[in-house]
């Protein structure tokens, strides 16, 4: 069989398990959560009781926020991790490693699958807030690119963490625990170091991409030294490219020993 | 004659837990039993001859090539699990299906193999549910599904026959021999003597990771039998019961239990022993509550056989 069909097989199938999987209801509530809150100030503003340009200034400062620093790293952390360590939790490695396949095919397949359920997620409550904010404005051009531009940056920075965290998976049984660190730890805490400090984490080159001017962000551009657009694209599809190989050859040279070896 | 598997001072532990020692081995074609105590290393073996595991010293080929990270060879090779695993979200037909393509069939022909395993193991008409509906045994028999669908030229089993009801117990027993007389290469790990028995008559014997001995069933069971077997007795009258028992060829020696209710034989001659029992305890009009050999376990003989 032909490296490519067997790497449709395996999307395919883990696709569609993973639109039947309980961490994908889970994520899909917990995605609602921004939706819901910026349609509570939506409807506050149409009421009278926020003033006008509320629920845009709260898409700006809280609804980005929460995806950018908080929804896309973690539910990239839950996808990406479980591509290797769901297959160990539940013993069901020995399935995929004993066909005719390239491990690296298996590792691919899977998550392009992880990849696209959790762009459709991501996709899908960032467009409804961003429809909530913007109800006046989607008469304007701008708008969309201003949409384009959020969207892009989103699946970009889900790509960077995913790829990272499937490497994670693939190396480390526990790497939920690393990546929660991760996130909340590292990413949180070194991208307000000045200079070059910051270029270390993946929220930085995601934060220079987004179209807010400076000063204008609140937290989310606390400190920030932007980097140039092209540089964050090429930045971020670049560390994507490196973690994802790394998954790769993590993947096809480790062996997976259960606890009840020997 | 080439052998299909070959291991060389095949060696692999984890951390400072030995799985294997030093094990060198030539499997020709034909089934041979992996016969062994629960922690021997039969499985630590089958899954280094599988490619799931990495020798730490040696080396394991099949068909002269190294398994591990070596997709090619597994067009050649089958491989049934010991654990209860499984996608259990998929249906059945499903599981089988992803495998049939991974396999490198397509379409029509996927979908012929995956019937024709399914049905192999009986769940042809349980495709299409899910797999956690099942029972444990079903889920074994599927994952025997999922090792036979490519007719593997090699088809290694861990403990196959575990949890498997006695009517497919003979089905699946009756299913390697079919293998064997096929000419393939079996290999079937157990720690139950009488399903080795059932299937082969070429044994491996695995204790502590080495290989302890191998070679012809009888000869194997020729030393198992000669080991003096202990059989417990519960009765309410147990000094009446021995005294009945001593007078018998077959009993080397007789002691009474704590309780005062139970007295263990020692024998030397084990079937004759249970022969000549039922006609003793009839004969005395004894009344008997409770009969157990702890000798019937494998651990039991293998710490005999090494002289513990």
């Amino acid at each position: 069989m032909k490296e490519n069909e067997a790497l449709c097989v395996v999307f395919s199938t883990f696709f569609r398990t993973g639109l039947k999987a309980k961490r994908t209801r889970v994520f899909i509530l917990l995605g609602l959560v921004p939706v819901l809150l910026m349609l509570a100030v939506r409807v506050m503003e149409g009421a009278g009781t926020l003033e006008a340009g509320a629920a845009a200034e709260f898409f700006a400062r809280v609804t980005l926020a929460l995806y950018f620093q908080l929804l896309v790293p973690v539910l990239a952390l839950f996808f990406g991790s479980s591509i290797v360590n769901e297959e160990l939790d539940n013993k069901t490695l020995v399935y995929l490693t004993t066909v005719p396949v390239r491990r690296r095919t298996v590792l691919l397949g899977k998550f392009l699958a992880a990849f696209l359920l959790a762009a459709l997620l991501v996709a899908a409550g960032f467009l409804l807030c961003f429809l909530s904010a913007s109800l006046r404005r989607l008469g304007q051009a701008a708008a969309w690119g201003e949409l384009g531009l959020f969207l892009g940056a989103a699946l970009l920075a889900l790509l960077c963490y995913m790829a990272l965290f499937s490497a994670a998976g693939a190396f480390m049984k526990k790497s939920i625990l690393i990546g929660l660190f991760f996130i909340f730890g590292w990413e949180s805490v070194v991208q307000y170091f000045p200079g070059v400090t910051q270029k270390f984490t993946i929220v930085h080159w995601v934060k220079s991409l987004l179209p807010i001017p400076p000063g204008e962000g609140g937290f989310l551009i606390f400190q920030l030294q932007p980097s140039p657009p092209l540089q964050s694209i090429l930045a971020l599809l670049f560390a994507g490219a490196l973690f994802l190989a790394l998954s790769v050859f993590i993947f096809e040279r480790k062996e997976y020993i259960f606890s009840d070896n020997a | 004659m080439t052998p299909v598997l070959k291991a060389e001072k095949l060696s692999k532990w984890y951390g400072n837990i030995l799985g294997i020692s030093d094990i060198h081995l030539e499997i020709g074609s034909g089934i041979t039993g992996l016969l062994g105590p629960n922690g021997a290393g039969k499985s630590t073996f089958l899954k280094i001859a599988a490619g799931q595991l990495k020798p730490k010293i040696g080396t394991l080929t099949a068909f002269g090539e190294e398994v591990f990270n070596n997709p090619r060879l597994f067009r050649r090779i089958g491989f049934c699990p010991e654990h209860d695993s499984a996608y259990m979200e998929m249906k059945a037909g499903e599981f089988i299906m992803l495998l049939a393509r991974l396999h490198g069939y397509a379409g029509a022909e996927a979908a012929e193999k995956s019937a024709k395993a399914l049905d192999t193991v009986g769940l042809l008409d349980n495709g299409d549910r899910p797999i956690k509906g099942y029972s444990f045994g079903m889920r074994q028999r599927l994952r025997l599904a999922s090792s036979i669908l490519h007719d593997p030229e090699l088809l290694m089993l861990d403990e196959p026959l575990r949890g498997v009801d006695p009517l497919w117990r003979i089905r699946i027993i009756e299913l390697i021999r079919e293998y064997g007389r096929q000419g393939r290469t079996v290999i079937v790990s157990s720690h139950i003597l009488p399903e080795i028995e059932a299937m082969t008559n070429e044994i491996v014997l695995i204790h502590q990771g080495k290989i302890f001995a191998k070679g012809d069933i009888h000869r194997i069971r020729g030393l198992i039998d000669s080991h003096p077997h202990q059989i417990s007795i519960r009765c309410p009258q147990p000094r009446r019961l021995a005294e009945t028992l001593v007078a018998s060829d077959f009993v080397l020696s007789v002691e009474f239990g704590p309780d005062g209710r139970s007295l263990t034989v020692k024998t030397g001659q084990r079937d004759l022993f249970f022969e000549s029992l039922m006609r003793l305890i009839a004969e005395a009009g004894l009344e008997v509550e409770e009969i157990t050999s702890p000798d019937d376990n494998l651990q039991a003989v293998f710490d005999y056989l090494i002289g513990k």
